[in-house]
């Protein structure tokens, strides 16, 4: 934070407020104390020029001590040793400096000497106006930044929302899966009722899901069994699934909807771009510190789009990175007409 | 009614083609002719069937409903279906084309019949809206990644990244390609438009080079230039393509 007052145009408001209260001391001591008019423009002078330039000083002390962090007693512990020796160098410099400088006389010189303990009393209150003025100036820019932090935080977390629930539904599907189902109550009603429950488990599963937490791998795995399903009813045996999972992996804790965006790109670049039916395969296994996943379908290179990463492995990618801090925890393999995408997982000990 | 109609169904959902079977039951002078589950069953069908009305769904393997419609020479009465894609939703309201958002209801379907009937009567106003759809579909699709063509009965599909370059030849293009050669019924401005410039290059008036299969350019006469390409193959460059050439291979 930057010294609230040496900036142009509150230095010029502070330098007017300071020539007020140097006029008032100069008619204080003319009118009050019987001071001759020149001794009391030297006097004020000294006396406030040099307590100017003190409390600009007094801005660092705030800033070290903070309000916030320290007991009300500590507080005034701090600043009431600071009040005091800062009024006591005040008061002696600027004795020096009359003594020294000017040639003094004498009715003023009684004057002066005996003027220490009201100065004193001065010295401390301008100190506590001084710091009082201070506090609030670093209070309020703080209170500014802390809204400013919020609502950018704010914005953070509904993107974030927003672009999730994008890339977990696709509203292709669901729509999709509705027609499948309004066409099963015309053939077959039971199937219907089969086909809303999985929909509505899958949908409701998704939706419960956030992509900041984890889920178990059983879990996860259940959801892709009920979106397989469903994907059958809507393209009969055109999908073929194999799946080869070691029990051990179960138990394991992955990022919630990580495996999803897998089979949904399988589905789309296989089963949709293909007119033969289509092989997708399904591995889980322990290795070491790492849980494996593959996922691979069959693809047709001749006129398939699917060139690589698109948004969804992309997507999956960065949060892999950004939830274990490690790079290259995904992996892409394209070989004549398979397409296949490897996930490691770091184990964490709960 | 006395009139029988044709009707063929191409959808690669079975469950959506049943919907519109099931639908379809209650008008007793429209004869379903095939149920297709992708683009290339469904142009045979048309072909052979010659159909009244095509109920159409936007997304299918292969040939996209789209690319079909271009290969389509006498254009029938389309009924479209798509669950969600707002660039085709788009495309069907540019060109006033009525279209099916699935699931759709009875009624839903009977208001799309009457107006399919009504246009199997009014073949202008039908063909103004097929070609309305075709014309935001060659102005809004991005760089092509394949191009489908006709040959006889023969449907291909060339993938843009086999193609070697393009010759113009009258209101066609050839497509000189690792398959072959093929003839298409577009323009070579669509063509230049529509291929990626960092791949593609207009050479000439009636040419566009892959840039990679270009070995070197030739002075040939006094100021004129002939490309030659890696197969040893040399075709014409124009004053502007040299224009072109020097900056990319520069």
């Amino acid at each position: 934070m930057k010294h609230p007052i040496l900036r142009r145009r509150n230095l010029t408001f502070y330098i007017s407020a300071w020539i007020v209260i140097s006029l008032i001391h100069v008619l204080f001591l003319r009118f009050s104390q019987n001071i001759e008019v020149l001794w009391a423009f030297i006097d004020s002078l000294v006396f406030n020029l040099l307590y100017a330039a003190f409390a600009l000083s007094f801005w660092y002390m705030c800033k070290s001590i903070s309000i916030e962090n320290l007991k009300i007693l500590k507080l005034i512990e701090n600043h009431g040793a600071a009040a005091a020796f800062s009024s006591l160098i005040w008061f002696g410099l600027s004795y020096a400096l009359l003594m020294n400088i000017f040639p003094v006389e004498e009715n003023y010189r009684l004057f002066l000497r005996g003027s220490l303990v009201w100065r004193i009393f001065i010295g401390v209150l301008f100190y506590f106006l001084s710091v009082a003025f201070y506090y609030v100036y670093i209070y309020s820019v703080n209170f500014k930044k802390q809204l400013l932090k919020e609502a950018e935080l704010k914005t953070l977390v509904k993107e974030a929302e927003l672009k999730s629930l994008k890339f977990q539904i696709n509203p292709h599907f669901i729509f999709n899966s509705l027609n499948s189902i309004n066409s099963l109550t015309m053939s077959d009603p039971q199937k219907a009722g089969e086909m809303t429950i999985k929909l509505s488990d899958y949908l409701r599963f998704t939706l419960s899901k956030n992509e900041k937490h984890k889920t178990k791998l059983k879990e996860e795995i259940d959801s892709i069994k009920l979106y397989l399903d469903i994907e059958k009813v809507r393209f009969g045996d055109k999908i073929e699934y194999v799946e080869e999972i070691q029990d051990k992996c179960l138990d394991a804790q992955v990022p919630s909807m990580i495996l999803q965006p897998l089979f949904e790109n399988a589905i789309k670049h296989g089963v949709y771009e293909s007119l033969e039916t289509v092989g997708i395969k399904f591995s889980c296994s322990l290795n070491g510190d790492y849980l494996k996943v593959v996922v691979e379908n069959e693809y047709d290179p001749e006129t398939s789009t699917q060139k690589g990463e698109g948004i969804g492995l992309k997507n999956i990618r960065e949060r892999l990175e950004k939830t274990y801090s490690k790079g290259n925890l995904l992996k892409i393999e394209k070989e004549s007409n398979v397409f296949r995408v490897k996930l490691f997982i770091p184990i964490v000990e709960k | 009614m006395a009139k029988t109609l044709n009707v063929v169904i191409i959808d690669d959902e079975a469950p959506a083609r049943e919907v519109i079977k099931n639908y379809l039951k209650k008008y007793d002078y429209l004869r379903i002719k095939a149920e297709c589950e992708n683009g290339f069953e469904g142009i045979k069908a048309i072909q052979e069937f010659k159909p009244d009305i095509i109920f159409l769904d936007i997304q299918m393997p292969k040939i996209a409903g789209f690319e079909m419609l271009e290969l389509l020479q006498k254009k029938p009465v389309l009924v479209f279906s798509t669950a969600y894609d707002q660039y085709a939703m788009k495309a069907f309201e540019v060109s006033a084309a009525d279209y099916l958002l699935k699931p759709y209801s009875r009624e839903r379907f009977d208001e799309a019949m009457n107006r399919a009937l009504t246009l199997t009567n009014d073949k202008p106003a039908n063909d103004k809206i097929v070609n309305g759809i075709l014309k935001h579909q060659d102005e809004n699709v991005d760089y092509l990644e394949r191009i489908v063509v006709k040959t006889g009965s023969k449907i291909s599909i060339i993938p843009v990244r086999k193609l070697f370059w393009l010759e113009a030849q009258d209101d066609y293009v050839m497509l000189h390609s690792k398959d072959g050669n093929f003839l298409k019924q577009k323009t070579m401005k669509y063509f230049e438009s529509h291929l990626d410039p960092k791949e593609f290059v207009r050479a000439h008036r009636s040419y566009i080079v892959r840039i990679s299969i270009i070995k070197q350019i030739e002075l040939f006469g006094k100021e004129s230039y002939r490309l030659i390409l890696s197969n040893g193959q040399n075709l014409p460059v124009s004053r502007t393509g040299h224009v072109k050439l020097k900056a990319i291979l520069s």
